[in-house]
């Protein structure tokens, strides 16, 4: 399903934050989308994921905008999936945590229970299925919210900052869990990152968000290595102030 | 099965609900029992369980009581929320049956309003001439006093007294107190702070051992007689009153058996009710 | 006088656990829903409960007793002086405690609790549900402070009940009339019991309280 964002505008008291956003990650593409801290990001992807609602400005999904009718509102916020910098695990398991969306979609008995461990193995936290989420480390959690995303085989999966936190080991982890997650479900991912190394490693095309604005696009190879823009230029050697 | 367990809890919270409200529906059930309104007074007394379940053995009738300020006991019968009233509050009962609320006024026994106060009695009231003499007395001596001011019977009786004594206790020089309670509080109050007050001798008799400060100065005064009555709230006004139930307990407190069991009532070996019942009215 | 004080006893559980269940059904999932929801008159609203939370039990007592009374617009029902009438009154004290309480625990929980439900596709129900189970502590405070102000309060069950001998005398009315009467002994034994009642529904609460938090 392509993800399609066409002049998207936000302010927040006043303050411009999104000036006219217009972008499209293809269906089936991981898109790096890039910037300094505080210059929207997130805001955009909060657009996509129905938290937020732009001033101006529509989200397409598959080319349409999300439907009024609560019903089939409803249906198409149950394709997205989304994951936070911060997991914000329920009282709980890990199991019951995964188990949620799942829960939620009306699923059941042995097949709950299957793909619940399916997903706890694929960011190889099978041992702690039944450990409760306040005793996990800050890894093990994000990496259960991160289960707990993708085991309802999101079609777009929202990716915010969320290895920002953690050391290297889980941040190699939770990479691998979503190429793997990719590579099985073609499914459309947008990874928002200051991390230039993890945009390289896992994302096929990225882009650069500045002042309200999609500055510049492209390939992740070039992109990095010889950006077009001058302030694209900036960011990437480190130039531009955080 | 998130969702479920939710229910699983709400389905015992509502179970456990359904069983509570179900026995307080049983108990709640409409009444059999005649419910009569009286006096806080009349409940200090300590007649009540004494004479009721002489009543209903007598007669079979289960009779139940609230206990309120005289004001409020008739109010009760207004609404018609009670079958029966007993209160000693002659012009208030007057009023009463002139509303239509009530069939008549039924006299049933009296006993006396006692003037108390401290034992070194600083205004001298042991040798007053007549209960309005020692209100003056009282005045005289700037003693404090303390008043129900409930609007109850006896608050009616202390207001007529100082009427009679010609004097506004408020600018008399009485160090005057307003309780806004019943007897038994009042006398409480009374016996801490070295007051006079106006109480009926039933609710003094009870208490008397508990109000080591307090003494019963004066008493020999017919103006202090407090005449008791019961009337029966009026079908007419108010059809869901148990009317015969109504007309038995009436018919028996002024009948012999009632009128005797009330001669011999004692407090703390006091007799302190004469019966006066004439017949139903 | 031992089966007084048992009957007096049972009634006073009886009256108090009904109208605190009443109040938490009525309370709580009203208090999800309008923590959850962003209305215009959310702050009047709130306004409304803080003032509610001091109503006096003599006052909400004197109410009740003008709708029950015969002469009033729920005479026909016949509960003046009844337990169901003293449970009726205690009601309308307990409930705006526990909906308060429920409103402010699920409206300042963190938003992300209720973002991440929502990007995992709950529904309204479900949401509320998920709020609910993630404000158990929270709300199991509201149902503690509720039943507290239930066995407490003596004015609403003493204007409503009329403390009539064998129907309608609780723990707190008899000691309200054991204190004019001078029977002071009396009416600590019955507190003391009151205070027992209190500590080990309290005791209950807490462990299941307990259960509720990591």
């Amino acid at each position: 399903m392509t993800l399609e964002f066409a002049g998207i505008s936000k302010a927040f008291d006043g303050r411009e934050v999104l000036r006219g956003v217009d972008l499209r990650v293809e269906a089936g593409e991981v898109f790096a989308l890039v910037g300094p801290s505080g210059v929207g990001k997130t805001t955009l992807l909060r657009c996509a994921s129905f938290l937020l609602r732009p001033d101006g400005g529509v989200v397409r999904f598959g080319g349409r905008e999300a439907p009024d009718e609560p019903g089939a509102a409803l249906a198409l916020r149950r394709r997205i999936g989304f994951v936070a910098q911060n997991p914000c695990l329920f009282r709980g398991t890990a199991s019951y945590n995964v188990s949620f969306g799942l829960c939620v979609r009306g699923v059941e008995g042995r097949e709950l229970e299957e793909r619940t461990d399916e997903a706890l193995e694929s960011v190889g936290l099978r041992h702690l299925a039944n450990a409760h989420g306040s005793k996990l480390s800050a890894g093990e959690a994000q990496r259960v919210a991160f289960a707990r995303a993708i085991v309802v085989r999101p079609e777009v999966l929202l990716l915010d900052e969320f290895t920002a936190n953690l050391d290297p080991a889980n941040v190699a982890q939770l990479e691998a869990a979503v190429t793997a997650y990719h590579r099985r479900s073609r499914a459309t991912v947008l990874i928002v990152t200051h991390n230039l190394f993890q945009a390289k490693r896992v994302a096929t095309r990225a882009g650069f968000l500045f002042d309200g604005r999609i500055v510049e696009t492209g390939g992740v190879e070039g992109f990095f290595t010889n950006p077009r823009d001058g302030r694209t230029k900036a960011f990437v050697r480190g130039e531009m102030p955080y | 099965m998130h969702f479920r367990i939710g229910r699983r809890w709400l389905a015992a919270l509502l179970a456990a609900t359904l069983v509570l409200v179900a026995v307080g529906a049983y108990l709640s059930l409409p009444r059999s029992y005649l419910l009569m309104a009286t006096t806080t007074s009349t409940r200090d007394t300590g007649l009540l369980p004494y004479l009721l379940p002489e009543f209903s053995a007598d007669t079979g009738v289960q009779i139940r009581y609230i206990a309120v300020g005289t004001g409020q006991a008739l109010d009760s019968g207004r609404r018609g929320d009670v079958d029966v009233v007993m209160v000693h509050a002659p012009s208030l009962e007057d009023r009463f049956v002139a509303e239509g609320h009530g069939l008549c006024r039924n006299p049933i026994m009296h006993n006396r309003f006692v003037i108390v106060g401290p034992s070194a009695d600083p205004a001298g009231i042991r040798n007053a001439t007549s209960a309005a003499d020692a209100f003056l007395r009282i005045a005289n001596a700037s003693a404090r006093f303390e008043s129900r001011a409930d609007g109850s019977g006896t608050h009616a009786k202390e207001l007529e007294l100082w009427t009679a004594a010609g004097l506004d206790p408020a600018s008399s020089g009485v160090r005057y107190e307003r309780t806004e309670q019943g007897m038994g509080a009042t006398l409480t109050i009374a016996n801490e702070r070295d007051a006079y007050t106006l109480s009926d001798d039933g609710t003094w008799f009870a208490r008397e051992p508990d109000l080591p400060y307090l003494e019963l100065l004066f008493s020999e005064d017919a103006a202090l007689e407090n005449p008791y009555s019961v009337i029966r709230v009026n079908p007419a006004a108010h059809p869901g009153v148990h009317a015969s139930q109504a007309v038995a307990f009436v018919r028996w407190l002024v009948g012999p058996r009632g009128q005797s069991l009330i001669g011999a009532f004692t407090v703390n070996g006091h007799a302190i009710f004469t019966p006066d019942g004439a017949g139903e009215c | 006088m031992a089966g007084d004080i048992l009957g007096v006893t049972l009634l006073s559980l009886l009256v108090c656990a009904s109208s605190t269940l009443i109040a938490t059904l009525i309370g709580v999932p009203l208090g999800v829903t309008l923590g959850l929801r962003e209305f215009g008159g959310r702050r009047l609203l709130r306004n409304l409960l803080f003032t509610l939370y001091g109503l006096p039990p003599v006052l909400a007592g004197l109410l009740v007793f003008l709708l029950l009374s015969r002469g009033g617009p729920l005479g026909g029902l016949g509960l003046l002086f009844t337990p169901l009438g003293m449970v009726f009154a205690q009601v309308v004290v307990v409930t705006p405690i526990i909906l308060g309480i429920t409103m402010s625990v699920v409206a300042t929980m963190e938003r992300r609790v209720k973002e991440t439900a929502l990007a995992l596709g709950a529904d309204r129900r479900q949401l509320s549900t998920t709020v609910l189970r993630e404000a158990a502590a929270g709300i199991l405070t509201a149902v503690m402070v509720g039943f507290g102000r239930a066995i407490s309060e003596v004015g609403a069950v003493f204007i409503v009940g009329g403390h009539i001998e064998g129907q309608t005398q609780v723990l707190t009315t008899t000691i309200i009339t054991d204190i004019s009467q001078a029977e002071y002994g009396h009416a600590i034994a019955l507190g003391v019991i009151l205070l027992a009642i209190a500590a080990v529904v309290y005791s209950l609460l807490y462990r299941l309280q307990e259960r509720t938090l990591p």
